[in-house]
């Protein structure tokens, strides 16, 4: 009943959405394009009266811009490059069984004694979800690192396999729980070797959705060994997640297919509120695209209308519908290897907490960290880079093991009864 | 009938007050509250009760299965609010009853009594719904500032007060190894019914004899399940001298009733039970050092104040890092050397779910106590309550250890005694969820679009 209304309401609201959202810019906006939080809420403002459904939030906390000096771009929608978040990008080549995989990943290597915060996107996003969080963490503690790979399937990584029988575009790509934290693990160690560090240093792994029960499954086999301080999950839940499995389908059947520029599919995430923080949008969408070269008529062929008139529009680079089979196969047993795995425990939720009966109980006997984020959709570190940064940051805090003091044990007081105190 | 005794019949029946009420409310228990010191005295016999947590039907069967107040004494030990749907009916009918009866009911500060998680846990969200405005929330939030942190309950017993199932006594009494003398601790269901007894063991030595308690179940008698505990004339046999409320039978512990049975029972005065809702802290060594604190704020981030508000017991030596991110974790040695240093027989504190409603640890030293039965409408476990009898054995005059370190040791040096105070006498009531209808809860929360 509610999950109908639900679906009926999500459907409307993207329906009223123009899949290709029409570029209607405030020039006055674009002169303040970073001036500070009254802008934010004044193009919400604009977006709410031209579509009707946008809610501005005047919570939302303006994104800094990090590092780059230079002029703000044209237009509030164009892309955004890597090398503005990360110091680097790795292409690392593992060979596993019989396929050949070119890993991809953005780097900013640690300092010397600094942690490695190592992220992993969620279905259907990219190694650049975590860009402005990178930033972020880096700001919060500047001898840290971060590793941000692509999963296979998505971003820049390429999976070769020996005998290519089908075209690329119906091979279905392994995306099994212990594929995907396996890669995550083999990235980090051939990280490792690529940078020619002698150890790895401390790592604090973070996962977004999918990326979440990765994680999640890493720490659980022990793949890291006791380099892991500890993991945080952003915004998934294993009761939940199956919960909303269901209704994955009309959500996803109700996205665009394809976008004609990259500013218009940055446009609908911002739109949409799927991202809502425009600058993280502008730097992560573009890697969700493929552009494609299409004719003007596909279906028929006319001769006469070739060559002049060939259009470039962007689809979604990993297709989701194929990976269904796999999805229950995500979360299942989330919670208990959350609760159960060695390392300290975070978990950041968006919008409400919607713990399962696992992880509720888990939290009520204090088994791990809870945080919140009212504000924040799912994508909730791209939406609000800053608070998730500051509350990983001090996550790693209370558990660095180097910096860690614990208060004096009883000492004298108990065994000899009163000398030695004070 | 009062505005007051008005409010209260109103709250009984899960309605919400008028904001001005509320308004008045919370100023009248601020005036009252501010009184207080942090950590308050309250004298035996008194009933424990830990995290609430909105769950108001829960609320209203703790009551019908503890007694009412006032006739019984009850301790509340924080987390009032949060999580359940009547967070606001729950804290308020408390906190009239605070107003209403302020001897008979004490309530100190849990961790969710804070601004900051109450945006993030529901009651300010129920507030505005059931308001339109956070103006009560905001009202409430000023009260939680003016709790004690925690309480000092004087003038325990080591006997268990005679339990009114007769029919047990009489089925079983022949089975049991010992008289009732001997009984330490007994769990009663919510029918009033023993499931299971302690019997005392001897008190805990240096070093500590590792005494397992001989849990003993005791066949559940057949009793009439809808006969309160109360109607039961207390048995002639039975040792009366210590008579804390049980039921819901107000029994004025006279001294004529204390002294008529002082020379047939043993001194069997304990030391204090520190009530509060977290646990240690390592900066706080003594309970006259929580009494230094400023207690009038939010609660902060970490300090002294925030540990006694998060801080869990764990099977560990000394002090740990907590996982909740906040507070630590305390081990065994840590507790025996507080509670011998401040003539402790225990530590009473809530903050964690319990599956049974309650749980021991190091050697009865420290006692959970969890009174939300169906946490969240979906943990699946029981809730319990903690009765403390007064120790009449003197008369009726209670012999104070107010938690002053060394008090029992006169001036000079510092000393920590070389055994632990024998524990109280311990009933546990369990007790679970509440029938409710589904009325006045709000809908589902909404699934999530994207989940991937």
């Amino acid at each position: 009943m509610m999950s109908e209304l639900q679906r009926s309401f999500a459907k409307a609201q993207l329906a009223k959405l123009p899949p290709e959202a029409p570029l209607i810019f405030d020039e006055r906006e674009e002169d303040e394009e970073y001036a500070d939080d009254t802008r934010n809420r004044s193009a919400s403002d604009s977006s709410a009266s031209s579509t009707g459904t946008i809610v501005p939030s005047p919570t939302k906390h303006l994104f800094e811009r990090p590092k780059s000096s230079k002029p703000p771009p044209a237009s509030r929608s164009s892309p955004l490059e890597w090398s503005e978040f990360f110091e680097t990008e790795l292409y690392l080549e593992r060979q596993r069984a019989a396929t050949k995989i070119i890993h991809h990943a953005y780097l900013s290597p640690p300092s010397s004694s600094g942690p490695l915060f190592v992220t992993h996107h969620g279905a259907g996003s990219s190694g650049l979800s975590f860009a402005c969080f990178a930033a972020e963490i880096l700001k919060a503690i500047p001898t840290a690192g971060v590793l941000s790979l692509d999963a296979r399937g998505h971003g820049r990584t390429q999976v070769e396999k020996p005998k290519a029988e089908d075209d690329d575009q119906t091979e279905t790509i392994d995306l099994s729980l212990e594929t995907l934290s396996s890669d995550l693990a083999g990235v980090v160690q051939a990280t490792q070797r690529r940078m020619s560090w002698s150890a790895l240093p401390d790592i604090v792994l973070i996962g977004h959705s999918l990326g979440g029960a990765v994680v999640v499954d890493l720490a659980d086999k022990g793949l890291l060994g006791s380099t892991v301080l500890g993991y945080a999950v952003l915004d998934v839940v294993e009761g939940s997640a199956m919960e909303a499995l269901a209704h994955m389908e009309t959500y996803l059947s109700s996205r665009p297919s394809s976008f004609p520029s990259l500013a218009s599919a940055i446009e609908w995430h911002t739109r949409s509120r799927t991202i809502r923080n425009s600058f993280s949008a502008r730097v992560s969408v573009p890697s969700l695209l493929l552009p494609v070269t299409t004719e003007p008529n596909p279906s028929s062929s006319h001769p006469q209308n070739t060559a002049t008139k060939t259009t470039t529009s962007y689809t979604w680079r990993t297709p989701l519908p194929p990976t269904q089979p796999y999805w229950p196969t995500w979360f299942e047993k989330l919670s208990s290897k959350f609760l159960a795995s060695r390392g300290a425990k975070l978990l950041l939720l968006a919008g409400t907490d919607r713990l399962d009966k696992d992880l509720m109980i888990g939290q009520m006997q204090g088994k791990y960290q809870l945080h919140v984020f009212p504000d924040a959709g799912h994508f909730l570190h791209e939406d609000q880079p800053a608070k998730v940064a500051a509350v990983v940051a001090e996550f790693w805090r209370r558990n660095d093991r180097a910096a860690l003091v614990l208060p004096p044990k009883v000492g004298d007081g108990l065994k000899g009864g009163g000398k030695g105190e004070g | 009938m009062s505005d007051l005794d008005k409010a209260i019949a109103q709250l009984r029946a899960c309605r919400p007050i008028p904001e001005s009420q509320v308004r008045e409310l919370c100023y009248k228990a601020r005036e009252l509250l501010i009184e207080e010191g942090n950590v308050v005295s309250v004298d035996a016999p008194v009933t424990i009760c830990g995290d609430i947590h909105g769950q108001f039907h829960d609320l209203m069967e703790l009551f019908r299965v503890g007694g009412d107040v006032p006739d019984t004494n009850y301790l509340f030990m924080g987390d009032f609010v949060d999580r359940g749907f009547y967070s606001l009916e729950s804290f308020l009918l408390l906190l009239c009853l605070k107003v209403r009866y302020p001897d008979r009911i004490t309530l100190i500060r849990g961790n969710h009594e804070s601004r900051q998680i109450t945006t993030v846990y529901g009651f300010y969200d129920e507030c505005i719904r059931k308001y339109g405005s956070a103006n009560v929330w905001r009202y409430c939030c000023e009260v939680f500032d003016y709790l004690a942190l925690g309480a000092l309950i004087l003038g325990a017993t080591t006997d268990l007060a005679p339990t009114s199932s007769i029919s047990l006594e009489e089925s079983t009494q022949s089975t049991l190894p010992a008289d009732d003398d001997d009984i330490e601790s007994e769990v009663l269901d919510s029918q009033g019914r023993v499931q299971c007894k302690t019997i005392r063991t001897p008190p805990l030595r240096d070093p500590p004899t590792n005494s397992t308690s001989n849990g003993h179940i005791s066949p559940a008698p057949d009793r009439d399940a809808l006969s309160p505990p109360a109607e039961r004339p207390p048995s002639s046999s039975l040792p009366n001298a210590s008579s804390p409320t049980l039921g819901s039978t107000p029994q004025p512990s006279t001294s004529q009733q204390s002294s008529s049975s002082f020379p047939i029972h043993p001194p069997s005065s304990t030391g204090s039970i520190l009530c509060v809702h977290g646990g240690l802290s390592p900066l706080i060594d003594t309970v006259d050092k929580i009494r230094l604190l400023d207690r009038k704020q939010e609660v902060p981030h970490e300090g002294a104040m925030c540990d006694l508000l998060w801080s869990d017991p764990d099977d560990i030596e000394g002090w740990g890092l907590s996982p909740r991110g906040a507070g630590y974790l305390f081990g065994s040695d840590i507790v025996t050397h507080f509670n011998r240093k401040n003539d402790l027989s225990l530590i009473a504190r809530a903050h964690q779910l319990v599956m049974e409603g309650y749980k021991e640890m190091f050697e009865r030293q420290i006692v959970t106590v969890w009174s939300a039965p169906n946490y969240c409408y979906r943990c699946g476990n029981v809730a319990a309550i903690l009765e403390i009898g007064e120790d009449g054995a003197n008369g009726g005059v209670v012999g104070r250890s107010n938690g002053d370190v060394g008090r029992r040791y006169g001036l000079g040096e510092e000393q920590v005694p070389h055994s632990s105070l024998p524990p109280p006498g311990r009933r546990y009531r369990v007790f679970e969820a509440a029938p409710q209808d589904s009325r006045g809860m709000p809908a589902k929360k909404p699934v999530a679009e994207y989940f991937l």
